[in-house]
Formats: C-alpha cells, sequence, structure tokens
C-alpha cells in the first residue's frame, strides 16, 4: 500500500513530461468500420469525427460534386425530419421524388428553350408545381436552427468535402454520446437528403460566382485528365442534373462501412464507448462490393507546361511540381524540403525573395495539392512586389530551388525546420479538431493513421541528403507547371491603370495610324507601367497627361 | 490517515486536468489569469493590451494597425526583427499578433520546456521595440498600399471592404498624419501593464506562472517609454493617393452575382442576448436564400444570385432579413436557445484557446452569466433582434459582372 502513494504522486508529476504519440486505440467493427479513440482526461464533451476515404478523386463526372452536396446535406445540420422512419419518411420521400422530377423536366425544358426560343413554353406552369410541391415539403422541414438535434443539445458540427474523403466533424456535451451514435446510424441508414434542392441551388450559385480561380489553372494544366485536375465550376451542366436519387445511390455506394474511420476524442473509454458504436455504427450493412473505380495515372515527368491567364487583377505565379503520393518513400523528403523553402519567416523563399531582395510580397507553398491519396503537387504561389515582373520572380524561384538541390543544406537551418514540424506536430495532438483530421487524413490518404507520429519519426531520422537527392528528382522542369496571372491590359480595375491606359491610347491615336500598331503598343506600354511602383505610376500618368492636347471646350 | 490520502490523491488525479482559472496580479499592476493543465507538454499565452477610444487621437485612423505593424518589423533592444523571428521558428514558438476589437493581442504556443524563452521574447518584441522612422515609413507606406489592394479576388475584397469599420479603419489621410512621435506617444498610452490582462494555459503550475511572469513581465513599468532610434522624430509623410474607388462594388466580369450585408454587433446589446440570438439567427430556414453568419462582433448576411434575378436582390435580401425582424421569437424559441446555450459551454472544455478566450472574455466583464442569461427577457431578446437587424445598421456591397451590377439599384 505504501508503494501505491509515490506511484500516485510520481504519476501527478510525470504527466507532463510524456508526450503521448501513441495513444490511440484502435478497434475494428464487425461490418468493417475502424474505430480510433484517443482519451481525454476532464473534458465534459466530446469530439467525433467520421472519415469516408474517396472524396472528389472518386467522383466521375456525372457524378461531378457529389461529395460537396454530401457534405451539405448529409452533415451540413441534423433535421428530425430526415431521421424518422416509417410512414412519415414514406410521406417526404414521395415529396422528394415529385420534387426531383420537377426540377429535372424544368431544366430540360429551359435546354429546349434554349435551342428553340420559338416554341411554346411550358415553364410557368412547371414553376407553379415546382413551387406547390416545395411550400409542402417547407411545412415538413424544420425552421428554426435550433430544432437540430445536436445545436438543441448545444452541439455543433460541420462537414468538408475534400479531394481524398468527405470529413464530418461532430461536438456533444459528454451525455449526447448514445444519442450521437443512434443519430449516426440512423442518418447513414436513411440517407434522406431531404434539403437537396436547395444545396444543390445554393451550390451552383457559389461556383459561379466565384469564378475562375488561379490554383484550378494550374491543377488542370499538370493533373491533365485525372480528377484531382478537375475544376467543380467547370462541371456545372453535370451539377445541375444530377438529381436526388442520383446522390442517394452516390451515397449507398461510397459512403460504405468499411471506408469508414469513426475518431472518438474526449473523456471516453474504449470500455464505454465501443459497446455503443459496435451496438449503432457497427451495425451498419455493408453493400456488396461495386466497381472500384479507375484512374488513369499521369506520368511525373509530362514535360514543363505553363499556362499565361487574365484573373481580374491578380498578378502572381504559381508553379506546381507532380510529387508522388503521401505513401511514396520521397514523400517525407519532400515536405522537409517545402518547410525549408517556405515554412516560416526564417524559411529561404521568405528571406531572400521577400525580406532581402524585397520581390516578392506574399509566399505560399501547399503540399499535396489538392490531395495526397494520388501523385499530387507541390505548389508555390508568389505574387510580386510592385516594380518586379513575374519572369523575375520566377528566376529568382528556380535559383532557390537549384540551391536546395545542390548546396549543402545547413545544419542550423535543418534543426530549425525539424523543430518548426515537431511543434506543429505537438499542437495538433492538442487541438481535438485538428488531431482527429490528421488522423483520419493520414489514413484516407496515406491508407495509415499511424502516419501522424511516424511522419515525425522518420523525419527525425532523415538526412540533408535524401531532402536534396528527393527535390532532385522531383523538383525539376518536366515535373513543372507554371501559371503566369496578369491582368489584360485596359481590363484592370486598378484606376490608375484605367487612367493609364485612356491617356495612352489617346496619345497613341496622334502618333501612329495602323490600330493594330496602336493597340501593340498601349499593351506594351501597360506591361512596362506595371513594373513601376504605385508613386512612381502616378507621376508617369501626370506626366502622360500633359502630353495630351487640350480638350476643346 | 493513509486512506485519507489516498482518497485525496485519487481525487486530485481526474481533477488536475480539469483547468480551474486562477488568478493573481504582478505589483506593476499586470493582471494574470492561469489554466493549468498537464495534458500535454505545451504552454500557451495570451496577451491582451487593451485599446480605449480616445487612444487614437482624431484624424489618425490606423494608428492601432501601424504599431501592430512596426512591432513585427523593428529592432528590440538587443534583437534585429528576423533574428527574433529566427529565434522563435528555432524552439518551434508559434507568436501570432492580431487587432481585436478590445485592443492589441499576441498569441503565443511553445513546448512547455521552451516557456523561459517563449515568454522573454514576446517581452522583447512587445515592450523592448525600438522605433525607427525608416521602419515607420516603409510600414506606413505597406499598410497604404494594402489598402488600395485591388489584386485578392472579389469576393475577399468585398468581405474586407465590408468588415472595414469606417469609424476605426486606417485611412490614407490618417496613415500620413501619423508620425513617430504619435506612435510613441500611443506606446506609452497603451503598453502600460496594468492595462493588459495575461492569460497563461498548459503544463506549468500556478508557482512556476508566477515565478515565469516576474522574470519575463515583472519589470514592465507604466512609466516606461520608448526611445525613438536616431535623430528626431519624423513628421508625419504624405502617402500618395489615387484616384477613389468604390470598394463595395466590386467588378467581376463574367461571375455571378453576390450581395452582402454587415451588420456590426449593436454596442448597447446584452452578452447574454448576444449569445442567444447567435444561435437563432443563422442557419434559420426562414432567411432562405439568404444565409446568415455570425462573425466576430458582426453578422453578415449573403446572397448569391440567380443570374436572372440580380435586379430584385437587393429588395430579396433586405425583405429577408426585415420580415425576420418584424417576426422575432417566441419564448418557445428564447427557451430553448437557453438550453442550448448552457450545454455549449461544455465544449470549451475539448478547445484550449476556446478556455482562454472564455477566461479572457469574463475578466474583461464581458462574459454571459448564467443568471443573466435566465433573467432575460423575451422583449429584450426581440428588441436585442430589431435593433442588430436594422437596415440602418448594414454595410452593404456587391460583387458581379459589371452587367448585373449595372442593374442593381442603388442601395
Amino acid at each position: 500500500m505504501r508503494l501505491l502513494i509515490p506511484v500516485l504522486i510520481a504519476a501527478l508529476g510525470l504527466h507532463a513530461q510524456v508526450p503521448r504519440g501513441s495513444e490511440v486505440q484502435e478497434r475494428r467493427l464487425a461490418n468493417g468500420a475502424r474505430l480510433l479513440l484517443v482519451e481525454r482526461r476532464g473534458p465534459s464533451a466530446f469530439q467525433a469525427t467520421l472519415v469516408f476515404q474517396g472524396g472528389r478523386a472518386e467522383e466521375t463526372t456525372a457524378t461531378a460534386g457529389a461529395t460537396d452536396l454530401l457534405a451539405r446535406t448529409l452533415y451540413g445540420a441534423t433535421w428530425p425530419e430526415d431521421l424518422e422512419a416509417g410512414k412519415a419518411q414514406a410521406g417526404l420521400d414521395a415529396l422528394l421524388k415529385q420534387e426531383e422530377g420537377l426540377l429535372e423536366s424544368l431544366r430540360l425544358e429551359r435546354l429546349r428553350l434554349r435551342r428553340d426560343p420559338t416554341t411554346t413554353s411550358h415553364l410557368s406552369s412547371l414553376e407553379a408545381n415546382l413551387g406547390a410541391v416545395q411550400t409542402r415539403l417547407t411545412a415538413l422541414f424544420s425552421a428554426s436552427p435550433l430544432a437540430d438535434l445536436y445545436t438543441a443539445r448545444g452541439g455543433r458540427q460541420w462537414a468538408e468535402a475534400t479531394a481524398d474523403a468527405l470529413v464530418a466533424q461532430t461536438e456533444l456535451p459528454q451525455e449526447a454520446f448514445e444519442l450521437w451514435c443512434r443519430t449516426e446510424a440512423q442518418r447513414l441508414r436513411s440517407l434522406q437528403l431531404s434539403r437537396f434542392a436547395q444545396a444543390r441551388a445554393t451550390l451552383a450559385a457559389e461556383l459561379r460566382t466565384k469564378g475562375v480561380q488561379g490554383l484550378a489553372l494550374l491543377c488542370g494544366a499538370a493533373l491533365p485528365g485525372h480528377p484531382y485536375g478537375r475544376d467543380l465550376a467547370d462541371f456545372l451542366p453535370s451539377l445541375e442534373a444530377l438529381r436526388w436519387s442520383d446522390l442517394r445511390s452516390y451515397a449507398h455506394r461510397s459512403l460504405r462501412p468499411d471506408r469508414l474511420t469513426i475518431i472518438l476524442i474526449g473523456s471516453l473509454s474504449l470500455e464505454t464507448a465501443l459497446p455503443l458504436v459496435e451496438r449503432h455504427l457497427g451495425t451498419l450493412p455493408l453493400p456488396p462490393d461495386g466497381e472500384e473505380a479507375v484512374l488513369p495515372e499521369i506520368p511525373a515527368d509530362l514535360g514543363d507546361r505553363k499556362v499565361q491567364a487574365s484573373i481580374e487583377d491578380a498578378r502572381r505565379l504559381l508553379t506546381g511540381w507532380r510529387i508522388p503520393p503521401r505513401r511514396h518513400a520521397d514523400h517525407l523528403a519532400l515536405r522537409m524540403a517545402a518547410q525549408l523553402l517556405a515554412g516560416g519567416k526564417s524559411s529561404r523563399l521568405q528571406t531572400r525573395l521577400q525580406r532581402q531582395k524585397a520581390l516578392v510580397q506574399r509566399i505560399d507553398l501547399n503540399l499535396d495539392v489538392p490531395g495526397g491519396r494520388f501523385p499530387g503537387l507541390l505548389v508555390i504561389d508568389l505574387k510580386p512586389s510592385d516594380g518586379h515582373s513575374l519572369a523575375e520572380i520566377d528566376a529568382a524561384l528556380h535559383s532557390e530551388i537549384l540551391r536546395l538541390q545542390q548546396e549543402p543544406i545547413p545544419q542550423e537551418e535543418w534543426q530549425r525546420a525539424l523543430a518548426q514540424l515537431e511543434a506543429d506536430h505537438l499542437r495538433a495532438g492538442d487541438e481535438p479538431t485538428v488531431l482527429a483530421r490528421s488522423l483520419g487524413m493520414a489514413w484516407a490518404e496515406g491508407g495509415d493513421w499511424r502516419l501522424m507520429d511516424l511522419d515525425i519519426q522518420r523525419l527525425r531520422a532523415l538526412a540533408p541528403e535524401t531532402v536534396q537527392a528527393a527535390a532532385r528528382a522531383w523538383l525539376t522542369p518536366s515535373h513543372r507547371t507554371k501559371v503566369l496571372l496578369e491582368p489584360t491590359p485596359g481590363a484592370s480595375q486598378d484606376p490608375v491603370e484605367k487612367e493609364l491606359t485612356r491617356v495612352l491610347k489617346a496619345l497613341a491615336a496622334i502618333r501612329i495610324q495602323d490600330p493594330a500598331q496602336r493597340e501593340q503598343l498601349v499593351l506594351e506600354g501597360i506591361r512596362q507601367l506595371r513594373m513601376l511602383s504605385p508613386e512612381e505610376r502616378l507621376r508617369t500618368l501626370k506626366l502622360l497627361e500633359t502630353q495630351l492636347p487640350p480638350e476643346k471646350p | 490517515m493513509r486512506a485519507l490520502v489516498l482518497a485525496g490523491l485519487v481525487l486530485v488525479l481526474p481533477l488536475q486536468a480539469q483547468p480551474r482559472v486562477q488568478s493573481f496580479i504582478l505589483p506593476n499592476g499586470l493582471r494574470v489569469l492561469h489554466l493549468e493543465d498537464h495534458e500535454h507538454p505545451l504552454v500557451r499565452a495570451r496577451l491582451l493590451l487593451r485599446i480605449e477610444p480616445g487612444d487614437t487621437p482624431q484624424g489618425h485612423q490606423g494608428l492601432p494597425q501601424l504599431m501592430l505593424r512596426m512591432l513585427g518589423h523593428s529592432e528590440t533592444a538587443d534583437l534585429k526583427a528576423e533574428d527574433l523571428d529566427r529565434i522563435l521558428e528555432e524552439s518551434g514558438i508559434q507568436l501570432v499578433p492580431s487587432l481585436i476589437p478590445e485592443g492589441l493581442s499576441w498569441r503565443l504556443v511553445a513546448r512547455s520546456r521552451d516557456q523561459d524563452r517563449a515568454l522573454g521574447l514576446l517581452a522583447d518584441r512587445v515592450l523592448r521595440t525600438v522605433f525607427n522612422p525608416t521602419v515607420l515609413d516603409a510600414q506606413r507606406l505597406a499598410l497604404a498600399r494594402g489598402l488600395e489592394e485591388q489584386e485578392d479576388p472579389p469576393l475577399d475584397r468585398l468581405q474586407q471592404a465590408l468588415l472595414r469599420d469606417p469609424t476605426t479603419a486606417p485611412t490614407l489621410q490618417g496613415l500620413g498624419a501619423i508620425s513617430l512621435e504619435d506612435l510613441l506617444a500611443f506606446h506609452a498610452r497603451v503598453f502600460r501593464p496594468d492595462r493588459a490582462v495575461m492569460v497563461l494555459h498548459g503544463d506549468l503550475g500556478l508557482e512556476q506562472a508566477k515565478r515565469l511572469m516576474l522574470l519575463s513581465l515583472g519589470s514592465w513599468s507604466p512609466q516606461e517609454r520608448p526611445k525613438p532610434a536616431g535623430g528626431s522624430p519624423e513628421a508625419g509623410l504624405a502617402v500618395p493617393a489615387s484616384p477613389p474607388v468604390n470598394r463595395n462594388r466590386i467588378s467581376a466580369p463574367g461571375r455571378g452575382l453576390r450581395i452582402q450585408a454587415l451588420a456590426a454587433e449593436p454596442g448597447d446589446l446584452s452578452r447574454e442576448a448576444a449569445c442567444l440570438l447567435g444561435l437563432l439567427i443563422p442557419g434559420d430556414a426562414n432567411l432562405l436564400p439568404v444565409r446568415v453568419s455570425l462573425g466576430e462582433g458582426h453578422l453578415m448576411a449573403t446572397l448569391d444570385s440567380e443570374p436572372t434575378s440580380g435586379p430584385g436582390a437587393w429588395s430579396l435580401l433586405h425583405g429577408r432579413l426585415e420580415s425576420f425582424r418584424q417576426r422575432g421569437f417566441t419564448q418557445a424559441d428564447l427557451d430553448r436557445a437557453r438550453r442550448a446555450w448552457l450545454a455549449r459551454r461544455s465544449l470549451e472544455s475539448l478547445h484550449p484557446e476556446a478556455q482562454m478566450d472564455s477566461s479572457l472574455t469574463e475578466a474583461l466583464g464581458r462574459g454571459a452569466t448564467e443568471a443573466r442569461l435566465n433573467a432575460l427577457s423575451l422583449e429584450q431578446l426581440n428588441a436585442g433582434l430589431r435593433s442588430w437587424l436594422d437596415p440602418a445598421r448594414f454595410r452593404i456591397g456587391a460583387v458581379g459582372d459589371p452587367d448585373d451590377l449595372n442593374l442593381l439599384p442603388k442601395p
């Protein structure tokens, strides 16, 4: 007995010294779902995360957007009417089928009218019918956010569609754990998706508003033909043709228990949590195996690619290198390379390109874009400083890549990068939302949740030469795609540039007869003037204005 | 006796993980809140320096923002700015400064073994800055360019434009008027231990926390006024001005139309009413297709319009908000919101940063309490709703194809 006291006292003191990487307990459920439990002492709430492997990468062109819609309709909220079984559900199903039919008829009617505007339109009658059905549906739907089962109990939930997974996270008070188990099982059994029409319309509107993005251009050019290279904004017609029943079928196929990892974090022991999880989520039926999606393989050395584009006033250089997936031996070395290049204010690009040479205003580096399960991209996004061209920053970036490949990495710099990665890892373990997501994505991308811890151990054992070898193998021109974004001269929203274009056009009109030559001169003039700082541009504008002939009264 | 000791220890084990707020005040007046949590070998610190309405003189909008930039780019008594960044990164210490409605804030996370160094570096950055006129000019210009920024994606630009509080947001004129002397005076007014609250969380005991605070910030005195580096303070400089731009109507050719309305939280709204409205408004189906989200001290209503319905978009958005405002809530809504809010407090126990937020809010006297929540009447709740969604409070803007924007009536 006397021994027990020192042991308990020791436990109190020592607890803080142990970074517990191996605190995750794993169990497999009868239907193949995986449970990861991280026991915490103290919280009076729990965090529950469901990770379904698959994600956008497994969508076909006909089901493009399905993962995003599931994140919104299935996991955006927890409405009681979506979980009711029996007669009520049958009534709701019937109305949702009617709504689906009318939405599809409307879509076809609009297409028909677009092809032949002279034919008789049935739009108004179809819209009236749809309105009537939606009024009946709305009467069945909960309106108040507090009708949501989780919100009413103090909980919150959110979901995210990624390239490799659908991730749904929930936080609830401890006493709601059984409710959570029951609700999640019921959600997957019924797959009601009652707010489908609304979610699809919102997503389509958001995509139209968002417009073309530089990163989407880069992915499309660097990963052609692969779902990783797909921009959902290009698939709006498919999205608008996707029906409620299509999405339900997709959900049945893709949200399978054997592709599900459940991550629980909180004051839950395996003894108390497992039986409830088994009883509810462990009894979800396992549908028969479907066909495995066959994805094209893109050779990493596809050749150096370059895209020039104008997206409003953006002036940026995006460079992406095709890199191997997360489970590849070189992946970790590339992660370290990324850290050395742009991980923090004292990293190479921040120090040389931003602080010393003042070539760029902003540097962003992202690894595994858009995902890490298949070969993806390491992307460096540079925003030039005023007075510097994209060509200049491109050359400077290339020099830094060569330096990384060829020159020895100083020990001090190596240790700094490693310390930051270790600290990131430790912080991730302290924040349940991040921890659950990191474990889930390690499994979804790399096939093993242990990668979250293993990666950090392997990083400590990594040699600088290995990183350089990986940089030489992967960060090469043959693996590279560049997107150069510059506003079209004259189309800029920048008031100074608008004014400069006007003045240059007026001056050119006086001196040059040939309109093509005139246009060329103005375009080139604007390109040159962009190299100046804003103050110099203003001064130049004023100077040019003095050369304009006086306006006639 | 032995049984008692054992029972005590067994009780202490689970309790140890429950962070309990303890507070102390340093001799210089710095108030410290301490939450002990040994779950991970990490220490978090949050330093808040309160800014009061009179701290920014008339015509000097942007002074706090410029101060924050200066602190991030200036030398300290012993270190160059880049050396300080490098030392932070060598130890994996995260230090994030920000300007929040209450004042200037620094969030710090470090391994517990690096806590002395981390707090020492925080003190260096906040208290021992050397104010240099050259850095002031560079940072003033950088901040001014940020105001003129046209290169961010249009949706981000609209959001930024709406989030700018016209009464406090930096202006080119305001930035141009700020001299080094103004910065030093601001520093002397605001950077005082009796204006500050420090929250410590994590793997350190109370005694350790006291020692750490005395060591790093114990010598901070209210009289300290930083010395400018080299020469006499510069007078304010003019910032080059470009032709004016309408930041709330952003042309984005080919894109769908988005209109947004931002309403800042009314100053006289009680914390309890604000908390409950935060649960009752976002996600209400009666607002659809308008979506409402809550941010730091504001709510934002967004409508992504169908291509053909642009002209009616303003009236749709205003109509939805106005009918929601007029309808108000019922007693049942209030009761449900109360229960949900009380239950939601337990979620804080999952997140160290949320625990720190909560302690800080309480320390500032801005926390909601159960007693006041229960005393809140339906009339008060609905009055709060009417005040928050008052159309006169909205800052509105739109982004979209120029053709669609032209069809919109002037708001």
